[in-house]
């Protein structure tokens, strides 16, 4: 196995409450001083790109994110994983990548560009979606773009020694096995909550990343690079109308007796 | 001699409190347990009486639902045999209900969660259970002050999210904040993960209402009204002030109010000054090979960390084991990384430490989060280490840390001590004590440690095999590890308070002028001795 490419998106933390700032119209989420950290679906990309390299040795393990200079700190994070060297693509700070600006569109687009670039890559594995925009379309796009096999929502991947790759999906109704023929292309799988418990990175670790080869690229460097145009990369195929909090859960209330039940029931005509 | 009466499983009807070592006051023999013409009394001035007064000789499921929620605590070494339950609503409930017991000697035991470890919120006996359940409203947080006034039974976890909605910390953390109240922690002054960064109880707590054996309520700093029907607006223009940052107007009484276990009176109201909610949090957890490492660690984190510093706390690797064999499940995984099977076949006993820092800068703190541990690990201080990386592992650090307790508890049964001892002799303590045990025959004991490393308090507690209680037995262990603390001029209980389990102890570890007045405080608050019988002064 040669290259392994794993796209990571830095995001708002899961715990963070989200506060919106409706004055400020779709834009008014409020991202200042808010805690980010690595997409947990991208986390576990990594943890399965890092267990298929131990598994297939020789292979590099490339993690690549699109954003504010604050994203080295999560290629670092990915790097102190495992994976053996980082792709920057840096972004200018007020460039939103929670589907206000950078869009899958545009993310896939960059990401075929770096696969034909890099060449020799077998894999591109990423999460199934961002919890920001939940879309889960960069997978997808990508694999259309390059003309790519595909497998979504994987919850369990085996690799052939033919170069293909089995994968168990998630469905609606429990889970699918299909086989990704080995084909010339890198194969895309997008990877869902079950594939596996992302490791911890311990300071043994994380002192050997601080070693490891990052390379930084402004958007527009990487763009020209690509031989992309930098308008299209950066308009928003989708604009975004609304962004509002869910309204809040109106209280319940407490009763304190099964007669008072009875009686709040009957009240409202719930019970004769 | 410590009172057998509290050890006994079957609680026992006494129509006299027992076990009373100042003959001079025969008030206290006076005591009685509740009959059902006081059942009526409280029925007709409870405003819910088929909500706040549970009556144990009216049915057996009232009687099996005292037992359960009230009479035992959660450390199940204590079981009193309270017949009544009262679950007032108001301060004037409360008022009314101590002002009647007062006056009938009627003994009461005032209880908030029944989440403390010495037994303090059990009845000895028949006592009347007050407990403020139904007390909690949160009034409001001032929005410049950060002053967030409540009722006494206001659990601390609704605190903690109140607050944090607001942009405030409510500056107490303790593992059972899922369960215990805000009156229970500060009349037990407890001292929790942040004591570090926040001070105490007897700091943070700024206005308090307290209501006295006789009935009479105490206003300090404090002044909302829980009685919407009956806002009797002629009190407030005596009480002088409310929720205040600041107020050196008289004899701070409150302070004996904190951590004074309700035998003073029960604490219905308080005012707690929260700092800002910070924005950055960073949280690692440290393995190291010996004690002399940790302390290097201390002096370290106060140096490179400074003021962003929150908590630190350490565990053992006895613990750690316990809690990987035992534990809800959270931080599995990174449990099995840091005891890995390289550390275990080395026969290594690591000590881990957790490091919390919180400050309002995300970038900053992380680098310098960053730049103490690399220091640390380039040292050698630590042999390993990790840093949390998102609110997961935040969660399941802390996480790790509060099922301390739990998993130990769950091991057999459990010795519990809570010291205090001087930062540099933290370890010689438990180290002496597993030397004492084993000299002494004493066996199948696992001695256990973690706690607030950097408040000098350490959790220790002793683990046994056999599950029945020898009370000889479990003297000897006392004796061991208390003389072991004492001689260092140490404290045997540094944040769980006294309640029943450590009452025996006060006349040796006081000085009797300080007894003396501790007694006469008592005299003077509490005359009939109705308040938690059987308690805290000796």
């Amino acid at each position: 196995m040669r290259k392994i490419l794993v796209p990571i998106k830095r995001v708002i933390d899961y715990a963070q409450k989200i506060r919106v700032d409706p004055s400020k119209g779709a834009q008014g989420v409020q991202l200042k001083n808010v805690k980010m950290s690595m997409n947990p679906f991208c986390e576990i990309a990594v943890e399965e790109a890092i267990q298929l390299k131990e598994q297939n040795k020789g292979a590099e393990v490339v993690a690549i994110s699109v954003g504010p200079k604050q994203c080295t700190e999560t290629i670092r994070t990915a790097l102190a994983m495992g994976a053996d060297r980082g792709i920057h693509i840096e972004t200018k700070p007020d460039v939103r990548g929670d589907y206000i600006d950078l869009q899958p569109w545009a993310i896939a687009t960059l990401l075929k560009g770096v696969v034909e670039k890099e060449d020799a890559v077998d894999l591109v594995l990423l999460g199934k979606q961002s919890i920001d925009s939940d879309c889960g379309q960069t997978g997808p796009l990508l694999a259309g773009l390059l003309n790519a096999p595909q497998a979504t929502f994987a919850a369990n991947i085996e690799r052939g020694d033919d170069g293909s790759f089995t994968v168990e999906r998630e469905t609606d109704t429990g889970t699918e096995t299909i086989k990704l023929n080995a084909s010339g292309k890198p194969a895309v799988i997008t990877c869902d909550l079950r594939l596996n418990t992302p490791r911890y990175p311990t300071m043994p670790n994380i002192m050997k990343a601080k070693k490891k080869p990052v390379e930084t690229i402004s958007l527009e460097d990487m763009v020209k690079e690509l031989g992309l145009d930098l308008d299209e990369v950066l308009t928003p195929k989708h604009e975004v109308v609304e962004v509002y909090e869910p309204p809040p859960r109106k209280e319940g209330e407490t009763v304190g007796s099964i007669d008072e039940l009875l009686g709040k029931l009957k009240e409202r005509g719930l019970v004769a | 001699m410590f009172s057998l009466t509290s050890r006994l499983r079957f609680g026992i009807r006494y129509a006299i409190v027992p076990s009373r070592r100042n003959a001079s006051d025969h008030s206290k023999n006076k005591l009685r347990g509740p009959l059902a013409q006081d059942v009526s009394y409280f029925r007709s001035v409870l405003a819910r009486p088929g909500h706040s007064v549970l009556d144990g000789t009216a049915t057996q499921d009232v009687k099996d639902e005292i037992d359960n929620r009230y009479n035992a605590d959660w450390t199940k070494n204590y079981q009193g045999s309270s017949d009544l339950v009262l679950r007032p609503q108001s301060t004037s409930e409360v008022s009314s209900i101590l002002k009647y017991c007062n006056e009938n000697y009627i003994g009461i035991t005032p209880q908030g969660g029944n989440t403390g470890l010495c037994g303090g919120a059990t009845p000895i006996s028949n006592e009347v259970i007050l407990s403020m359940e139904y007390m909690n409203r949160i009034y409001k947080l001032d929005d410049y002050s950060g002053v967030l006034t409540c009722d006494a039974g206001c659990i601390l976890q609704s605190l903690h999210d109140y607050a944090e909605e607001k942009g405030y910390l409510f500056p107490l953390d303790i593992g059972s904040k899922g369960t215990c109240q805000i009156g229970g922690n500060v009349s037990t002054n407890a001292g929790g993960h942040h004591f570090f960064r926040f001070g105490g109880l007897h700091g943070t707590v700024v206005g308090m209402e307290v209501v006295l054996a006789d009935g009479r309520v105490l206003r300090m700093n404090v002044d909302v009204s829980d009685d919407d029907n009956n806002d009797d607006c002629t009190h407030r223009f005596q009480q002088s002030s409310a929720s205040l940052r600041k107020d050196n107007t008289g004899y701070d009484l409150k302070q004996l109010f904190i951590g004074g276990e309700g035998t003073l009176g029960i604490v219905t109201k308080v005012a707690v000054a929260c700092p800002a909610l910070p924005t950055s949090k960073n949280v690692a957890l440290l393995v190291c090979n010996s004690y002399s490492d940790v302390l290097q660690i201390l002096k370290t984190s106060k140096e490179e960390l400074g003021e962003i510093l929150s908590a630190i706390e350490l565990i053992d690797s006895n613990t750690m084991k316990f809690v990987q064999k035992y534990g809800s499940g959270i931080g599995d995984h990174l449990i099995s990384e840091l005891l890995s099977p390289e550390v275990e076949a080395a026969d290594k006993q690591p000590l881990f430490i957790l490091v919390e820092s919180q400050g309002c800068d995300q970038e900053s703190d992380s680098s310098k989060m960053d730049a103490f541990l690399t220091s640390l690990y380039e040292s050698s201080t630590i042999e390993n280490g990790f840093l949390a990386q998102d609110s997961k592992h935040i969660e399941e650090i802390w996480g790790i840390r509060e099922s301390c307790n739990p998993s130990v508890a769950r091991a057999g049964y459990v010795h519990k001590f809570d010291v205090s001892i001087g930062i540099e002799a933290y370890m010689e303590v438990a180290e002496e004590v597993s030397d004492a045990l084993e000299n002494a025959n004493l066996s199948d004991l696992t001695v256990c440690v973690w706690g607030h490393v950097a408040d000098g308090n350490a959790h220790i507690n002793i683990v046994s095999g056999q599950c029945d209680k020898d009370a000889v037995r479990e003297e000897t262990i006392e004796n061991i590890v208390y003389s072991s603390v004492m001689k260092r001029k140490g404290s045997i209980s540094a944040e769980h308070g006294i309640g029943q389990s450590k009452r025996k102890y006060m006349s040796q570890i006081k000085d009797g002028a300080v007894l003396e007045l501790m007694s006469q405080m008592k005299n003077l608050f509490d005359p009939h001795f109705i308040m938690n019988p059987g308690k805290y002064l000796p």
